[in-house]
């Protein structure tokens, strides 16, 4: 069964309105044939049909206005239980069309044993009507492994017994492993089996009677017992597609430095206290690298770029966004004007957004406007990242796990330094690998030369 | 890539009848990939027509009313309301593949965004009201009405009416796309001097085919026989 919706005829095109139905349920319906006609503020279309089969519901009626999206139809294609299933459950239609129908059932995969089957094998040879030809005459819907057996069948098989209303539960397979083969069908047929094919649309009494039909209906890949499975919230898919179009629309390229932060630590260290005791915010390395990357920002404004259109936009201001993590996903408030700010100040704003985050109660336009972004997986243990790109953003920065680590440090020595590696995934379509490697060097020159000490009014 | 386009360009009014059947044969040669994209741009006799949202007391004169003013009323398939075509009116057709899974939205703000960049060039700041409707607009007035259809949600038909030097006295026959509210003008009356059809179509032309990257050429003589976008009559230049 193939379900039709309302296509996106843009991204900006929300909803549309049914004006005309091409086909009536019933109707079959070839793929790429116009299957309805729909009208969306300025454009009409005629929308194809995905798939060849029948319509076999028609949801949403002319003159109707639904958002995309919205089922309108149903289309039993070719390899579903022809019409006269269309009452069966959903989920054993698409077990009836699924080559593998024993994977996607919760049956058993090897023939169940009181289908007839034995019965049919076992009656005589010589017994004139065998009953293969009473299951059939009882079950005038074509309903191939409609009862859940396992089975592989060819499609010349499906196309024999569905044409000849053959009931293929009750035929044993002579082929590899049971399988029904061909001359099986058709041994049937010269044994006087089967009848003309049901007229689309005839229901299917027979199926209620079968005791496979009544089995419960499966999903394709079903849940584990135990396993959860919860609808998407709408942030959670409001993020997939937000990551997804970054993505699909940006050429992201990735480049990373290692930048010695021991004098950082020490710093925050020595201050912490103080500054908690000072302005009641704790002391992170956060402002310290925001600090260090606004003023990149300023040396390299393309890193703050944007692309709109076919032009390019580079603000004057630094609106950064911070990645928060909260209990419904992510989100990424903006310090605006955070080029205009100290550290102090950058530490309050951050601190300040990230609690109104978690208690969801930021405003939509503190969400909305960065130039630029940081993200900080550090504190998590992650030792490098690759960000995806927050569009429209040209870059977004990494802060990774510190840890002391031997490193070579002046006339040869090795020594234990507390080292950062500091990343920007970046748009290739904005940036160069010059620039972006100029920029991460001002970073790092920045966070190792910058004297903290004094912006930090402890 | 530049997109191979042949350019129809009759040079004088064309009936509305043969020009939409010529678009509808285009569109499904195209839809077949037996042409390359097509822009026609054309002027038509007074004509109203109709889209399929069209509300027929929208039509403020009988259908005999209209006609004794010698325009004919025309419905059709494209997205919109009532609108009207006549003299003075660049009338602009592109047929154009948008793809397997084209964006509408984007393509109408193309179309308008060609016509605002002409009104640029020719000295009138026009804007898009997308608060309001798909088209262009002089403050309140509407000086550009789009409508548009996707063959097969594919191939795009139908097009832009941009008022150049139209009697507007017309637009009273209609509730022009609808909107009881909102005024028609045209670039002559913005501009306070007369803009006529053959100075618009140049610059139109050219960020259309900017804008969409298309490679104009004119089409093959055969085609140009065949697709009935003969003018009635020879106007001077």
């Amino acid at each position: 069964m193939t379900s039709i919706q309302m296509p996106q005829l843009g991204e900006t095109i929300v909803e549309g309105t049914i004006l005309k139905w091409l086909k009536s349920e019933g109707d079959s319906v070839e793929r790429d044939e116009p299957l309805f006609e729909i009208s969306t503020d300025k454009v009409d279309t005629e929308v194809p049909s995905p798939v060849a089969g029948t319509v076999t519901r028609i949801i949403v009626a002319e003159g109707e206005t639904v958002p995309v999206g919205t089922e309108l139809a149903e289309i039993a294609s070719g390899e579903d239980a022809p019409a006269g299933s269309s009452d069966a459950p959903a989920g054993a239609a698409a077990a009836s069309s699924a080559p593998l129908a024993s994977e996607a059932g919760s049956g058993p995969s090897t023939p169940t044993p009181d289908q007839g089957a034995d019965d049919a094998s076992s009656a005589p040879a010589s017994a004139p009507t065998p009953v293969a030809s009473a299951g059939a005459g009882s079950a005038p819907g074509p309903l191939p492994d409609r009862g859940g057996r396992s089975q592989i069948l060819s499609p010349l098989v499906r196309k024999l017994a569905q044409e000849h209303a053959i009931d293929l539960s009750t035929i044993e397979g002579t082929g590899t492993g049971g399988r029904i083969t061909k001359s099986d069908v058709m041994s049937v047929m010269a044994q006087g089996g089967g009848q003309a094919a049901a007229p689309a649309g005839a229901p299917a009494p027979a199926a209620v009677s079968s005791p496979a039909a009544v089995a419960p209906p499966s999903v394709g890949r079903a849940a584990a017992q135990g396993d959860t499975v919860e609808p998407m919230s709408h942030i959670r898919k409001a993020i997939a597609s937000h990551m997804l179009a970054s993505v699909n629309e940006t050429a992201r390229a990735w480049t990373t430095v290692e930048v010695n932060v021991d004098h950082l630590v020490k710093l925050r260290d020595r201050a912490k206290d103080a500054f908690l005791a000072t302005h009641g915010v704790k002391l992170t390395y956060l402002p310290f690298v925001v600090r260090a990357t606004i003023d990149a920002l300023k040396a390299y404004p393309t890193v703050n770029s944007r692309i709109d259109g076919e032009n390019v936009v580079t603000p004057r201001a630094v609106h950064m966004g911070v990645a928060v993590s909260y209990d419904a996903g992510l989100i990424v408030p903006v310090i605006r004007d955070a080029d205009a700010m100290n550290s102090v100040g950058i530490a309050r704003a951050i601190v300040d957004l990230a609690a109104r985050a978690r208690a969801h109660q930021l405003t939509p336009d503190e969400v909305q406007g960065a130039t630029f972004t940081i993200t900080n997986p550090g504190p998590y243990g992650s030792l490098v990242s690759v960000p995806i790109i927050s569009q429209p953003n040209a870059g977004i920065l990494s802060l990774d796990a510190i840890q002391k680590r031997p490193v070579v440090v002046e006339h040869d020595a090795i020594a234990v330094r507390s080292m950062v590696y500091v990343s920007m995934s970046w748009d290739h379509r904005l940036l160069d690998g010059e620039v972006a490697t100029r920029f991460l060097a001002r970073v790092k020159h920045n966070l190792e030369s910058w004297d903290f000490a004094e912006d930090l009014g402890v | 890539m530049t997109r191979s386009t042949w350019l129809f360009e009759p040079g004088g009014s064309v009936p509305y009848d043969p020009a939409n059947e010529a678009m509808h044969d285009l569109a499904a040669r195209r839809l077949a990939g037996e042409v390359p994209d097509v822009l026609i741009l054309l002027e038509h006799p007074p004509v109203f027509t109709a889209g399929r949202r069209a509300k027929p007391e929208h039509l403020l004169w009988s259908e005999q009313e209209a006609a004794a003013r010698g325009a004919r009323v025309r419905h059709i398939d494209r997205g919109g309301s009532f609108t009207f075509h006549g003299p003075g009116q660049l009338v602009g057709y592109p047929i154009l593949d948008l793809g397997a899974r084209p964006d509408a939205g984007a393509y109408l703000r193309a179309l308008e965004e060609a016509v605002i960049r002409t009104g640029a060039e020719l000295g009138v700041e026009l804007h898009r009201r997308e608060d309001v409707q798909t088209g262009v607009y002089a403050g309140d007035d509407k000086v550009c009405a789009i409508g548009v259809r996707l063959m097969r949600a594919r191939v795009a038909l139908h097009g832009f009416a941009l008022n150049c030097d139209t009697d507007l006295s017309w637009f009273d026959g209609i509730v022009a796309c609808g909107l009881p509210n909102n005024g028609v003008t045209s670039l002559s009356d913005l501009l306070g001097r007369r803009m006529g059809v053959d100075e618009v179509r140049p610059v139109v032309r050219r960020h259309l085919a900017t804008l969409f990257n298309l490679s104009l050429t004119p089409p093959p003589s055969e085609e140009a026989a065949r697709s009935n976008l003969t003018p009635m009559h020879a106007r001077a230049g």
